[in-house]
């Protein structure tokens, strides 16, 4: 678990004397560099540990930076990206940012500036990582609840007291207490405000 | 006994003198003669018998007197009648007097009376008184009533033969004919004397013979003649031919000859009468009337033309109005039911108006309508009509109907082709016209025409007018224009001219016109075309031609731009990569050991990337020197002026700019590349002509002989000159003083001609303008 907490900066540059540079520029300072001439090699790849961000140049021979960009969010891998650009201009920094870019670097750029932006895209992947990881463990306390826990779990977020909910499901105030119980039990919830905060994490849409 | 004797014998004599006297009375009473006696004394009178019954009286109704004698004589005749007595018996004549008398019935008779004195008296009486004057008259008296009417009809019986005989010559002269008798027996011939005349003799002549006659006769006609008499000599039926005679000036007569036989009591033949009429003119007005019908009926058929009357005796059609309509002439004219029925549905109702009209008015009328034949066929026809007048009175119509169908499909064609005529016209904005500009008249001005200058074609302006919409600037070079080809009497064609619309519109126009040289002085047919969207066309063209020009210099600008990025992009590249590597050896540098392997490699990352970049650059040099090294060869420069002149030509003209070669006819050859000296000739003369572009003038092209085998060759304009500040550095990239400038010409200029091993500088001119020199290598230099 040690080696899979280093860092890895993956680097993809057409240019090759560039590509080098970085990657030794990355390792300098101790982090791992794993460097590509093209998006499609970088893809090929075996697993990408975390955290670990993307140095990406965002004129590529087959594809620009930025429609590569927009194929990884499509195949739902979420990795910080550093933009570097030999002539960017304004439009298509703002459009890089927007869609999620950490940083766009004008080459030639401050060695220190491309480290900042490395070292802001590995924490924002560190936290992304914990949030998967809660979202996870919630998501497995979740699935333990039967559908009758599920379905008052949906009620009592939704802000319902137990006579509702009784009325709702068609069932007596004492059974929706016993219910109730169990899903605060299973979700590991500390208050009805702590389950809440867990619905709105897992994406469950209140009963309005 | 004598006394007895005597008394027998008186009785005897008694009786005898009743016997006379009775004898008398009968004999007057047969002759109507009376006597009487007048004794003058006592104016007694005695009449006889007879007398009494002469005026009308009953014998011895009454004692006569004077008085009662004369009361009966006719008023008129009294005072004549006694006078002339007392006169004759003055003169010793014994009077005679026819004279009047009314009867008591008003009957007027005339009577005769013979006056006598002798018997007035017996022997030995004294006949007359102491005075002279005879004591009694006597006389008779004789009704001459129906003698004297018997008289004067005969008389005027042959005064009226006379007259009548008269007319007959008249009339045979006048008729051209004349009568003839034959005597048979005699063989002898009686002409009339327009007989004469008419076989050209003199009618006193006096008679002719048969021979002669038979000689008259026309040799061809002679046995025609005479065996025509033969034959009415024995049937007896009266011969009648037609023979021609000569006549003795030569001239032929046509003649009608009758003649009818005269037979004695026992049968036979002794005479024969007959007229002979000179028919030639008949005949000839006869032929010619012939002649004139059938020209009229031809003349009807090839005009398709018929006439027709109308009036109270019927309707009348001539043969070919039959055919016109294609109607049976065997059922004969139509009623005018009928005739509606021919006439083509949407014309009938206006035909029928017309009809009634004609009759209710008694007017005429000139019309084209069409009918439908029976057999289904349409044709135009034109109907005239006239109302017939006789002395003041209306006796119907009499007219004409002519199948106008040819002409009126070619009426229509025409119209349809003038209407095409005049719309092509309008669409091509070209008018025709024909006029005689020397004269002033106008045969032809088509309506575009009109609106081409500006006119309503209804107002057919005069040909002054025209003159007047010419632009006053463009006035004098169009009449001059006119006038000499009127002179010269040759076409024009005035290629371009302005006409100025009342609205105030100006138009552009080109007008030509053709002029038949053996025709009449100043006479012209032609057109006139606007050509002002073809003129704005062109104009628009030259504006595209300029903005394509524009646009190729724009994109050459762009060009530039697009390169200066990728030298860019290629520049940076290592640039970047070399910062990046340095700053990454500065790291393994100053790491606690540093380290010393990696900070090496990355050293050496940054060599390798500054050569990268040198290489970029020289990459660089090499694309500007397109195609390397240079391909030198001996060119001869007036050949590459020649060629710039060529392709420079049409700018330069545009702009009102002429190039003049002054290079020296004997300057050498030099060694160049030819695709470089071009570029530099190019490069040099379009900036002289756009030094000029806006003023015009001069551009000049000089070449001398310079030390150290070189050649000095020059370009000077007559342009804006040079700037006054910074004039060194006009030959530095990217300076320009052209807005669309790239500021590259002049660069490159100096650095083709400078790898070519000479200079290039510029200097100002006295006048105006600048020249640039450069300087070239002859073979020569190059060899040394």
């Amino acid at each position: 678990m040690k080696s899979a907490a280093v860092p890895t900066v993956f680097i993809i540059d057409d240019d090759p004397g560039m590509r080098q540079a970085i990657h030794d520029l990355v390792e300098s300072v101790g982090l791992r560099a794993e460097s590509f001439a093209t998006g499609e090699a970088f893809l090929g790849a075996k697993q990408i540990g975390r955290p670990s961000c993307l140095v990406l140049d965002i004129r590529l021979p087959q594809m620009s930076g930025l429609d590569f960009q927009r194929r990884l969010a499509e195949s739902g891998m979420q990795i910080p990206i550093i933009f570097v650009t030999a002539h960017g201009d304004i439009p298509m920094s703002v459009r890089a940012l927007k869609s999620g870019a950490v940083e766009f670097l004008t080459k030639p750029f401050r060695d220190q500036d491309l480290l900042d932006a490395i070292q802001q895209a590995l924490e924002r992947d560190r936290i992304a990582q914990v949030q998967e990881a809660e979202t996870h463990n919630l998501q497995q306390r979740y699935r333990a609840l039967t559908a009758r826990e599920h379905e008052v779990m949906t009620l009592v977020v939704s802000g319902m007291l137990n006579k509702q909910i009784a009325s709702e499901i068609g069932a007596s105030e004492a059974t929706v207490k016993i219910h109730r119980g169990n899903v605060m039990h299973k979700m590991q919830a500390a208050s009805v405000v702590d389950l809440v905060r867990m619905a709105d994490k897992l994406k469950l849409s209140p009963r309005k | 006994m004598a006394n007895e004797h005597a008394q027998k014998t008186l009785a005897e004599l008694s009786r005898e003198l009743q016997e006379s006297n009775a004898r008398l009375e009968e004999a007057q009473r047969v002759a109507h003669v009376g006597h009487w006696e007048w004794d003058l004394e006592t104016d007694v009178v005695v009449w006889s018998d007879e007398t009494y019954r002469i005026f009308g009286l009953s014998p011895q109704e009454r004692p006569m007197d004077l008085a009662t004698v004369q009361s009966m004589v006719h008023p008129e005749d009294r005072e004549p009648l006694y006078r002339g007595v007392d006169e004759d018996l003055a003169a010793g004549v014994r009077p005679e007097a026819e004279f009047r008398i009314v009867r008591p019935s008003g009957e007027v008779r005339t009577v005769s009376s013979l006056t006598s004195e002798r018997w007035n008296s017996l022997p030995g009486d004294a006949k007359r008184d102491s005075s002279g004057r005879p004591y009694k008259l006597f006389g008779t008296i004789q009704d001459i009533t129906d003698r004297k009417r018997t008289e004067e009809a005969f008389q005027e019986i042959s005064r009226k033969l006379q007259e009548t005989n008269a007319r007959l010559e008249e009339a045979q002269r006048i008729a051209n004919v004349g009568h003839y008798s034959w005597n048979l027996i005699e063989n002898r011939v009686i002409w009339s004397d327009e007989v004469y005349r008419i076989y050209g003799l003199d009618p006193r002549q006096g008679t002719i013979d048969l021979a002669k006659v038979s000689e008259m006769i026309h040799p061809e006609d002679r046995e025609l003649v005479f065996r025509a008499a033969q034959e009415a000599l024995q049937s007896g039926v009266p011969a009648d031919i037609e023979h021609r005679l000569v006549r003795p000036n030569g001239e032929v007569r046509t003649i009608h000859s009758v003649g009818t036989v005269k037979r004695d009591p026992s049968g036979r033949p002794y005479e024969m009468f007959g007229t002979a009429q000179d028919i030639t003119d008949r005949k000839r007005s006869e032929q010619a009337f012939k002649q004139s019908q059938f020209y009229l009926s031809e003349g009807q058929r090839l005009a398709h033309m018929g006439s027709w009357a109308f009036n109270d005796s019927g309707h009348y059609w001539s043969d070919e109005l039959y055919k016109i309509y294609g109607v049976d002439p065997q059922n004969g004219a139509p009623t005018i039911d009928q005739y509606l029925a021919l006439v083509h549905p949407q014309d009938r109702a206006s035909m029928a108006e017309t009809i009634r009209r004609m009759q209710e008015e008694h007017c005429g009328f000139d019309q084209i309508e069409r009918i439908v034949r029976p057999d289904g066929q349409l044709r135009y026809i034109r109907a005239v009509a006239v109302p017939f007048i006789e002395q003041g009175v209306f006796k119907g119509f009499i007219g004409t109907t002519m199948d106008v169908t040819e002409q009126e499909l070619l009426t229509q064609e025409l119209r349809r082709e003038q209407a095409y005529l005049a719309e092509a016209q309008s669409l091509a904005h070209i008018g025709s016209w024909a006029t005689n500009f020397h004269t002033k008249q106008i045969f032809h001005i088509s309506d575009e025409t009109f609106r081409l200058h500006g006119f309503d074609p209804k107002d057919r302006t005069p040909l002054e007018r025209f003159f007047d919409t010419i632009h006053p600037e463009d006035a004098a070079t169009v009449t001059a224009a006119i006038d000499q080809a009127i002179q010269t009497r040759t076409d024009f064609d005035i290629r371009e001219y302005r006409v100025c619309h009342p609205d105030g519109a100006v138009r552009f126009v080109r007008a030509i016109g053709h002029h038949n040289p053996s025709g009449e002085m100043g006479y012209y047919v032609g057109i006139t075309m606007d050509i002002t969207e073809r003129k704005k066309a062109e104009q628009e063209r030259e504006k595209l031609r300029q903005l394509e020009a524009d646009l190729a210099h724009i994109n050459r600008v762009n060009m530039m731009g697009e390169l200066a990025a990728a030298l860019a992009h290629e520049i940076r590249q290592p640039i970047a990569a070399s910062i990046t590597s340095a700053s990454a050896c500065l790291r393994w540098l100053a790491r606690d050991p540093p380290d010393l392997e990696r900070a090496r490699a990355a050293a050496a990352r940054i060599e390798q990337d500054g050569n990268r970049a040198a290489d970029v650059i020289s990459r660089l040099r090499s694309f500007y020197k397109k195609g390397t090294p240079p391909e030198r060869e001996m060119i001869d420069i007036r050949e590459i002026v020649r060629e710039m002149t060529a392709l420079l030509r049409k700018e330069a003209v545009q702009h009102s700019i002429r190039i003049h070669s002054e290079l020296d006819e004997a300057a050498p050859n030099v060694l160049a590349d030819r695709v470089q000296l071009q570029q530099v000739f190019m490069n040099l003369m379009l900036n002289a002509i756009e030094a000029m572009k806006s003023t015009g003038g001069k551009l000049t092209i000089g070449s001398r002989p310079a030390p150290e085998g070189q050649i000095v060759v020059s370009i000077g304009d007559t342009g804006v000159g040079l700037p006054a500040e910074n004039s060194e550095r006009i030959f530095d990239a990217f300076h320009t003083t052209k807005p669309q400038g790239t500021g590259m010409g002049l660069a490159i200029t100096r650095s083709i001609v400078e790898a070519h091993g000479g200079r290039v500088w510029a200097t100002g001119n006295q006048d105006a303008g600048a020249t640039f020199h450069f300087t070239l290598p002859t073979k020569g230099a190059a060899d040394a």
